[in-house]
């Protein structure tokens, strides 16, 4: 007897419905395209953010390859490049390394031309082309720069290198015929010659190669890269696996995206309010629906089937609209989040799993929607579901003291029922103003001007070519900054002042007293009872210095000239550790100001007062102020990584080294004239390979870092309170299709239409009244409580607090709006049925 | 034979001070092929009895056996197939799916049971009942005593064991009332089926051949008799 559940007929049933009431129909498909956009949203945007953290170990690892092979025979790679799991190899043989000292942070292989290598190390010049010819090279633009080499195709190119065999280092000229834009974090990379060109520098040939490897299965690198060794028999082979597949990192890059998933619990909880909102309008209708096909009898699992085939039907039509908006504004959040493509990166790392998972999941949050009223059914009597929907309508009768009654005091009768869905709306309202002002407060206190101040010293700096990362080493010779360049820029209109700073390393002899005290500050413990120098154990070239230092006094200095706003910022806004700062007495150029270490406390450079000679020149410290890293760019050279900084006037500078190269220029503007100023700039630079950072940097560093930090709780808060305000529609529309039959008996005893829409427009103001008396004073209590609970646990130096319920005061005139219009108009669908139709229903 | 057997059948909604005796230890048997009346007052149990009866709720103790099934042993989902194949039903308010034709509504106990129809006895009842045009009508397009006599046809369809009408001419004018009362006897009749009638007309009482009359959920005492000696 229990068998033939035939379930077509639920389909057929959900279809007539939705086609009976269109109007309820296209507001859940729209409210279903809706979560669905939210979860494609989400998805997409967690996705991206693995992708791009997987992207940048790919970068900084260098290669796309899985694996690579180092110092391989010839039919070793081949044997390697063999094996069954290997999907792609690409091999590179190298002639020797560049030895140039300004290379000494990067590792430039000069090697024969190599299209696979080149593509997966993204080293294929953009300007020029390939070396085709004898004697050509291609260079990446950092070397470029770092050997101040001018962007010509056709410039002569000396260099220095390092045959792979440990040969004695050369010197070669060879002919530039492209380069491209380097990749910021990759510390390798490959200068390309031909083969006819590395068989003239190598007459015997290169006989140990590199292999790439790009596997079928990229999991566990480690153990398949031993694999792969161990079953061709290979000892002693290096590798290095990609950091993109790094369990740990990809464990990291997840636990970034997890954090946009996670935005999907809320999505759920808000996608299944808002359907069943919109549901629920007809629950009544709908469960006694259920209660007449159960007993013509309809089993528990067709009237479950019935609430799938709904949420089936309100998807179907929903999933397109929600994957283009939600990929839309995707596409627009995207380039906020990863930073520094050149392409949106909404495109680049485009999956189709979201739109999947948004499917799955939208079909998932409408099912429970559509089954939550269902479930109160599915299980009971025909009779018992009757009477649910009778129950909804019970309420406890009570006498009135009052003979006549007057619209105000119908709206306030109104207004006393549907307590449970009247507390349901003020709490979702309630709970979304109190995370959207809390977060608001938050946000607007940190202090952008604090935080610019804080970090820029000032409003732009110009970094010479040579010195634009920290793994390219200044080199003095690059001038890329030239006296002209800094002539036009100080001359500008918008210019308010100007700084230089030049640096030079210069070895230098510390006596026994200079270096005494240098000696006792790095041995002494500190408060953890830990030696200075112990901290910089992991440093092995500061340490050598030190060392050398210690054990015969030589050591480098770093003699930087400075001038205008570069003097401020290297000496008048530091700290003097010890000393005096005597302005006249700098510019006599018989003085420096020493800086060692950068800390604000002990002094790590010779003594005050200690007298030593540069060149043919006595000076003597004046004072020791602590080292501002922040006003150079580039690094220094490895044997400097123990050093002692001596500022002096630019003038003595000059007198020293005379011709030499600018590192740095400072400058600051008048603001209103930015972006004049900046036009100017970007015409001055051009083609130079100067690089500027500005305060506008540092601004829209900041507005990236609160956008960050907040967008997700903003966001979730903005969706809560969507939902709250479409609640509180719903439940003012639901407050009077349920009462059509009420307004019927009002009209039928004579009550006007103007009547009773002035009744329902005083029903809406005193909801509104009610909802302000419970979402002002809360919302506003909440705010602050949690404000300054957070005020006192942030380690933000950034911050002043300002108190801001801007999101409450901005949505009160919709939330007043809403309960003054809702009402009327949809008393006004509700009269388009007769009085005496209305009386009639049920 | 008895097709319908209740024993000592309570119903209670509440408790404690407020607690309603729908019905209150109710014994009964209705014999097969036979028409039966249920009267009595407003809140007197007659509603509950037929949806007892009809496994449309379950009581708070008792048994009530159909065509030798015992509804209490049943769990929801065998209650709804023994709905579908074992009884129909009429209602006073008709509850045609306002969604469905005419022709779907009533097929629907078999669309339910994903049964074919037999194509014959379908024409047959829907010539005798008068609604041959109205096929394709919707509900909403129907007078009231066509909607009752589309529940009719309906509750014919499946062939059940009994048919259950609770007030099938209450929301009738007396002519149409008339109509539907003498069709639905005579329907009944035709295809041999048990009919156990609830209605505040005497008139459509007098049809039966047996009534019923129920007070404070009860069966009283002269209603076991034979209908026409009380009447």
């Amino acid at each position: 007897m229990l068998q033939n559940n035939n379930l077509k007929i639920c389909r057929k049933l959900v279809w007539r419905d939705i086609k009976l009431h269109k109007g309820r129909s296209i507001l859940l498909v729209t409210a279903v395209a809706l979560v669905c956009m939210l979860y494609t949203f989400s998805f997409s945007l967690g996705g991206m953010i693995r992708d791009g953290y997987l992207h940048t170990y790919r970068m900084m690892y260098g290669s796309s390859s899985h694996i690579l092979f180092y110092d391989l025979s010839r039919p070793q790679a081949a044997s390697l490049q063999g094996l069954s799991k290997v999907q792609e190899a690409v091999m590179l043989s190298a002639i020797g390394v560049l030895s140039d000292d300004m290379m000494e942070y990067r590792s430039v292989k000069l090697a024969v031309v190599s299209d696979g290598w080149a593509r997966a190390t993204e080293a294929v010049p953009m300007q020029g082309r390939m070396p085709e010819k004898e004697g050509e090279i291609a260079l990446d633009e950092l070397t470029i720069y770092s050997l101040g080499i001018p962007h010509e195709i056709g410039t002569e190119v000396t260099l220095r290198w390092t045959p792979a065999d440990g040969g004695a280092e050369r010197t070669d000229t060879f002919r530039l015929c492209g380069w491209w834009d380097s990749l910021m974090g990759q510390t390798e990379t490959c200068a390309w010659i031909t083969a006819d060109t590395a068989q003239q520098l190598y007459p015997g040939g290169v006989k140990r190669v590199a292999l790439g490897v790009t596997l079928y299965r990229p999991g566990n690198l480690e153990e398949q890269a031993q694999e792969m060794l161990n079953s061709l028999g290979m000892r002693d082979i290096s590798y290095t696996t990609n950091l993109a597949y790094n369990e740990a990192r990809r464990e990291f890059a997840d636990s970034q995206a997890m954090e946009y998933y996670q935005l999907n619990g809320i999505v759920v909880l808000c996608g299944v309010l808002m359907i069943y909102n919109i549901v629920r309008i007809s629950t009544e209708q709908n469960i006694r629906f259920y209660g007449m096909v159960k007993s013509l009898g309809m089993t528990p699992r067709q009237i479950r089937a019935l609430a799938a085939w709904q949420a089936a039907f309100y998807c179907v039509p929903a999933l397109v609209p929600g994957w283009l908006c939600g990929f839309a504004l995707y596409a627009a959040a995207a380039p906020l989040v990863v930073i520094g493509l050149e392409q949106n990166p909404a495109f680049q790392f485009f999956r189709i799993w979201p739109l999947l998972a948004g499917a799955l999941l939208a079909w998932l949050t409408t099912l429970m929607a559509c089954a939550l009223p269902v479930r109160r059914v599915a299980e009971s009597s025909p009779v018992e579901a009757m009477r649910f929907a009778e129950g909804g309508c019970k309420r406890k009768a009570r006498r009135s003291r009052r003979r006549r009654a007057t619209t105000m005091q119908m709206a306030v009768f109104g207004l006393m029922r549907h307590k449970r869905q009247t507390m349901f709306t003020v709490f979702s309202l309630l709970l979304s103003l109190c995370i959207l002002c809390g977060i608001w407060t938050q946000q607007v206190s940190y202090d952008e001007d604090k935080y610019v101040d804080g970090l820029a010293l000032n409003d732009y700096r110009l970094e010479d070519a040579s010195a634009t990362i920290g793994l390219q080493r200044y080199n003095p010779n690059s001038r890329s900054i030239t006296p002209d360049l800094l002539r036009k820029l100080a001359e500008h209109p918008a210019v308010r002042d100007i700084g230089v700073i030049s640096t030079m390393e210069v070895p230098l002899y510390a006596e026994e007293e200079m270096r005494a005290p240098i000696i006792d500050t790095f041995e002494g413990k500190d408060e953890n009872g830990v030696t200075r120098k112990e901290y910089m154990m992991d440093e092995p070239d500061w340490m050598a210095g030190y060392e050398k230092m210690r054990k015969s006094g030589e050591y480098t200095g770093i003699v930087t000239g400075v001038s205008g706003l570069m003097l401020e910022n290297a000496i008048a806004r530091g700290i003097v550790i010890e000393g005096e700062f005597v302005p006249e007495k700098f510019a006599t150029g018989a003085y420096v100001v020493a800086a060692g270490a950068n800390s604000y406390e002990v002094r790590t450079t010779p003594p005050v007062g200690s007298k030593f000679m540069i060149g043919n020149r006595a000076f003597e410290i004046m004072a020791a102020v602590p080292y501002e890293s922040t006003i150079v760019s580039g690094a220094n050279s490895r044997q400097a990584q123990f050093n002692v900084t001596y500022y002096m006037p630019m003038e003595a500078f000059d007198e020293l080294f005379p011709g030499h190269g600018i590192r740095n220029v400072a400058v600051d503007i008048d603001r209103d004239r930015q972006e004049e100023f900046e036009a100017f700039l970007e015409q001055l630079l051009e083609g130079t390979g100067i690089t500027v950072t500005s305060f506008g940097d540092y601004q829209w560093n900041f507005h990236n870092a609160i956008f960050h930090r907040y967008m997700i709780p903003l966001f979730v808060g903005g969706v809560m309170l969507l939902i709250g305000i479409l609640n509180f529609c719903n439940a003012l529309v639901s407050r009077i299709l349920v009462r059509s039959k009420e307004f019927a008996v009002y009209e039928s005893l004579g009550m006007s239409g103007g009547q009773l829409r002035r009744m329902l427009l005083w029903e809406g103001i005193l909801y509104f009244g009610m909802l302000l008396s419970v979402l002002v004073p809360v919302a506003a209590a909440v705010t602050w409580v949690w404000g300054r609970w957070w005020l006192a646990h942030t380690n933000q130096w950034c911050i002043t607090w300002r108190y801001s319920l801007l999101p409450l005061w901005a949505v009160l005139p919709v939330l007043f709006t809403v309960a003054v219009m809702v009402p009327v108009c949809s008393l006004g669908m509700v009269q388009k049925e007769s009085v005496t139709k209305r009386l009639q229903s049920q | 034979m008895d097709i319908i057997t209740i024993h000592n059948l309570k119903k209670y909604y509440g408790s404690g001070s407020s607690q309603v005796k729908a019905l209150d230890g109710v014994d009964l048997t209705i014999a097969q092929g036979t028409f039966t009346a249920i009267v009595g007052a407003s809140g007197s149990g007659k509603t509950t009895l037929l949806n007892m009866i009809g496994g449309l709720d379950t009581p708070t103790a008792g048994e009530v056996i159909v065509d030798g099934v015992r509804l209490s042993g049943l769990r929801e989902e065998q209650r709804a197939v023994f709905r579908r194949k074992k009884a129909g039903f009429i209602f006073q308010n008709y509850n045609l799916l306002p969604t469905l034709t005419v022709e779907e509504n009533i097929l629907f106990p078999l669309d339910l049971d994903g049964s074919k129809p037999d194509k014959k006895y379908f024409e047959e009842i829907m010539e005798l009942l008068g609604l041959t045009d109205k096929m394709q009508d919707y509900p909403g397009m129907l007078s009231g005593g066509q909607q009752q006599r589309a529940a009719i046809a309906r509750a014919l369809m499946t062939k059940p064991s009994i048919i259950l009408a609770d007030e099938p001419t209450g929301n009738l004018d007396s002519q149409n009332g008339q109509n539907v009362a003498g069709l639905l006897k005579m329907t009944t009749e035709l295809y041999h089926r048990t009919l156990v009638l609830i209605t505040h007309n005497l008139e459509l009482a007098q049809l039966a051949d047996r009534v019923i009359r129920m007070q404070d959920g009860r069966i009283s005492e002269g209603a076991k008799q034979c209908c026409r000696t009380i009447i």
